[in-house]
């Protein structure tokens, strides 16, 4: 099936009508649009035009479930033979590692395992990721983030490749060479681009296709022929309000935050790593719009938080990447509470509406507002205009500007051009050292290895398994606290096998003996012995024992366990359905970056006055923003998947094997040793 | 209804992702009730209710077989494998958890996702957990506090399961969250009963929003559920 020649193929939409069941109106009204093989066209037009539902239907994948469909789709001829690269390539992420991403679509195709490999090597090679294969994706930069996912795309070595936005959340440079990848790698395949920049992209393609309400085709020809449609499109509307200019009011401002010659350390890093941003000068003054550039790794976000946590708070206020991670009301109205500035931010219709069901430039002007109601002397925004077109991204910085007029000091972190030329100070991060200097990455697919090594790491995870699972059977043989100390024995002896660092051991059994403890105490207090008496007392301390055989083994024989290896050993050795299997191992995989995103969420809430992290009003609201981040990202991520040929997956192959070798058999012999050893300790002490 | 297509599997695994996550920020939450159950372990039953979430969401969202099970069963995981202190007893409370809500959708074949079998979801989750419970870590307690601990499970999954999971379904249904899912779906079609067969003409604009992006979807006064 590999075959390095490309083979481009013809896609035709037919008088396509898609309504979804949600929706008033069709997104698309009876389009026809044919695309001969091999060209290159660019899809334009504003935002909610419906550019990328038509992408959707170009790779295949309007689903007659959700929406009302008539006309036809394109039907791809094998899975993945339309592949999608999507706005933010977060979404296309699936895998641990690298290679295990990129693998994912030759997996669904279930492909033999040698070219699993094969295919994976040849798809990082063409899309130029310079990561070694067994790096964490979720982890790269942006610009290698959407390289990752080119490759996946690549690896089923499709005919047609559709891009949705590629480049948006990327800055200039980066934007222009992941381009310049990407074109590389689409040579003589059919390419489908739609975009809000059109610049960058008019000079290579064939074919301009300018779309309307309702994805109607407004404009369809070369470049050079739709110049008048294009124009319209790009025209910004004139400013509602002149901002008054700062020069002439004569003011500096006042200082609100200085970092002088300041280094600041990645979070979490350790504590001989190199700080991420170094000698970084920063003066935030009122009245003023900062803007903090670097390519993407460069700490933008890191250089935020520090200027977050060193303000006092009640003085700052927050506008996160994502705005719906600080939405709190249900009304637009209620989001705000101050009825002028709901107008200044040009929402005054849409008071009742639902901020959640706000378009993106809507919700980014709701959230600024909102963080203006505080009243902070500084404005934090992280990167504010990202994917929106050129109205919208004008109707932001105006608020921006605004703000600044009236005497609040903003400081934006942005790759925007627009923003950066509106700002009065500019600061820029340098650019990260490259991760691999001049190396020729590593592109084998190889298991997750975590450091430092230990013998557990030697057992197939379902012996580890079988060890938590038959220890905690055994332990219902505990009927004396004698018995008990004596069972637990072993499991001291053994603990060690399987503790990568005696702080992390510790950092396990820390849970246990607490609730170990609490246990005791609980069974002193409320048994059938008079509560708390010295025979209430042994009887509580049998339960700590009790619990802490039935718990310990499990917990610490987790502790080596990497969701893929299970993942390959439930699906692929114990031949479990393979697509929940391999959709639990992706939704595992993601639960760092989950966690990433509830942080942000919490933060946001304490900077608005929400309470503290452990008031259960924030609690709640903060799991319902990260439940709709959950849901909006799972809508976009099995669009990625189904790309990747997901969908008819129930046979599909698994990159790696699950090998059971002989230190399994001793791991069994260890299961066995610790379901029966309570029960000879119990009659040991009798 | 019963095949998961890719978004109901991903929504499905994802809530139980979240939830793993959102879990461990709710440890706080029992420091704040900690004067209360230290004297008195059965009072911590007022809040079992919660753990059961993923399940009764999944299931009013997804409204598939295996769903709730499966939801809570990955929260469960997650726990398990971020360190939770009950190790593979985790993995039971998810059987057992998940398994309760699962068996009232089954109760009414996956044909009604209302708020009295949300609740019933809830209690049925409380009851099971509660005799894992008893079974595997209060053994010794007696039998009297023991049946003041279900009262306080079967309340709490009535109430912080069934209830607060349904509230939050409409909730979510209201964000526009849920529109490429059966729970949004439903809500839309009920905004809407003349939904148009599939033609190419667009119904006059009814009460279009400024939303560009995000369309025209029903407005966030609209019902949720019958």
């Amino acid at each position: 099936m590999p075959d390095s020649t490309p083979h481009p193929a013809a896609l035709r939409l037919e008088h396509l009508t898609w309504q979804p069941l949600t929706r008033r109106e069709p997104t698309i009204d009876a389009v026809d649009l044919e695309i001969p093989a091999g060209q290159r066209v660019l899809l334009a037009g504003a935002s909610g035009s419906g550019k990328s539902t038509v992408l959707r239907a170009l790779a295949g994948l309007l689903d007659p479930e959700d929406g009302h469909l008539a006309g036809t789709q394109p039907v791809p001829g094998r899975p993945g033979d339309h592949g999608l690269l999507l706005q933010n390539p977060l979404h296309a992420l699936v895998g641990a590692s690298i290679g295990r991403d990129t693998a994912f679509g030759p997996e669904n195709a279930a492909l033999p395992r040698p070219e699993i490999h094969e295919s994976t090597a040849r798809a990082l090679e063409a899309a130029q990721v310079d990561l070694d294969a067994e790096r964490v994706p979720l982890d790269a930069s942006g610009g290698q983030q959407q390289r990752i996912a080119l490759a996946g795309a690549l690896a089923l070595d499709p005919a047609v490749l559709l891009l949705d936005e590629p480049t948006s959340m990327l800055d200039a440079d980066t934007a222009a060479a992941v381009r310049a990848q990407i074109l590389q790698a689409a040579d003589g395949l059919t390419l489908v681009v739609a975009d809000h920049q059109l610049e960058p992209w008019l000079p290579v393609v064939d074919r301009v296709v300018v779309l309307g309400k309702h994805a109607r085709i407004l404009a369809d020809g070369p470049p050079g022929e739709v110049t008048g449609a294009l124009t319209e499109l790009q025209r910004v509307p004139p400013a509602r309000e002149h901002r008054p200019s700062r020069s002439a009011a004569g003011s500096d401002g006042d200082v609100v935050l200085r970092l002088a010659d300041a280094a600041i350390a990645r979070k979490g890093a350790g504590r001989d790593e190199r700080p991420l941003v170094e000698h970084l000068d920063l003066e935030l003054r009122t009245e003023r719009l900062h803007a903090l550039i670097g390519p993407s790794g460069a700490g933008k976000s890191t250089v935020l938080e520090e200027v977050v946590g060193r303000c006092s708070p009640g003085q700052v206020a927050l506008v996160p990447q994502n705005p719906e991670h600080s939405f709190l009301a249900t009304t637009v109205a209620e989001e705000v509470g101050d009825e002028t500035l709901v107008e200044r931010a040009g929402l005054a219709e849409l008071a009742a509406a639902n901020p959640y069901r706000l378009s993106g430039g809507e919700q980014r002007r709701l959230a600024i507002a909102a963080a203006l109601a505080q009243a902070p002397r500084l404005l934090v925004l992280d990167e504010p205009t990202v994917g929106l077109d050129a109205p919208r991204r004008a109707a932001v910085l105006e608020l921006l500007s605004s703000a600044a007029a009236d005497g609040c000091a903003v400081l934006v972190a942005s790759h925007d051009p627009e923003v950066i030329a509106a700002a009065d100070a500019v600061t820029r991060l340098p650019a990260p050292p490259p991760a691999t200097v001049g190396a020729v990455p590593d592109r084998s697919i190889s298991p997750v290895r975590q450091e430092p090594r230990i013998p557990a790491d030697a057992l197939n995870p379902l012996t580890l398994s079988l060890i938590g699972i038959l220890a905690a059977i055994g332990s219902f043989a505990v009927q004396t606290w004698q018995g008990g100390l004596l069972a637990l024995l072993p499991v001291l002896l053994l603990g060690p096998l399987a503790i990568r660092t005696w702080g992390g051991g510790l950092l396990r059994l820390l849970p246990i003996s607490l609730s170990a403890a609490g246990l005791a105490w609980t069974t002193a207090l409320l048994g059938d012995a008079p509560a708390l008496s010295g025979q209430a007392w042994l009887v509580g301390l049998k339960e700590a024992t009790r619990i802490t055989m039935f718990v310990a083994p499990g917990v610490l024989a987790l502790g080596s366990v990497d969701p893929t290896a299970l993942g390959d050993a439930l699906g692929g050795r114990l031949r479990w359905p393979a697509r929940p299997v391999a959709a639990s191992v992706a939704a595992l995989v993601r639960t760092g970056h989950l966690g990433r995103q509830w942080q942000i969420i919490v933060r946001t809430r304490t900077l608005r006055g929400l309470g503290t992290p452990r008031s259960p009003r924030l609690l709640a609201g903060a799991t319902f923003a990260l439940l709709v981040d959950a849901l909006r990202g799972a809508e976009q991520q099995a669009l990625a998947m189904d790309a990747r040929g997901f969908a008819a997956a129930t046979r599909r192959t698994w990159a790696l094997p699950s090998p059971l070798g002989r230190a399994d058999l001793l791991g069994t012999g260890i299961a066995l040793g610790l379901l029966i050893w309570p029960w000879v300790a119990e009659h040991l002490v009798r | 209804m019963t095949r998961f297509r890719t978004i109901d599997l991903l929504v499905t695994v994802l809530i139980g992702a979240a939830f793993g996550v959102a879990f461990l920020g709710y440890g706080q939450l029992y420091t704040l009730i900690g004067p209360l159950t230290a004297a008195f372990k059965p009072a911590e039953g007022l809040l079992a209710g919660l753990w059961f979430l993923p399940a009764i969401l999944a299931g009013l969202i997804v409204r598939r077989p295996g769903a709730a099970l499966l939801a809570e069963m990955i929260a469960a995981i997650v726990s398990m494998l971020l360190g939770s202190q009950w190790g593979w007893g985790t993995a039971i409370s998810g059987l057992m958890q998940g398994g309760g809500v699962e068996l009232a959708f089954l109760a009414f074949r996956y044909r009604r996702f209302t708020l009295p079998v949300a609740m019933l979801g809830g209690v049925l989750s409380a009851l099971l957990e509660w005799g894992w419970e008893k079974f595997a870590y209060y053994q010794e307690m007696s039998w009297t506090f023991s049946f003041l601990m279900l009262a306080f499970f079967l309340l709490s999954g009535a109430l912080l399961c069934g209830a607060l999971g349904w509230v939050i379904t409409r909730a979510l249904v209201a964000t526009g969250a849920l529109d490429a899912l059966p729970a949004g779906r439903e809500a839309a079609l009920q905004a809407q009963p003349a939904a148009p067969s599939g033609g190419s003409e667009s119904p006059a604009t009814t009460g279009t929003r400024g939303s560009a992006d995000r369309g025209t979807g029903p407005g966030p006064s609209q019902k949720a559920d019958a």
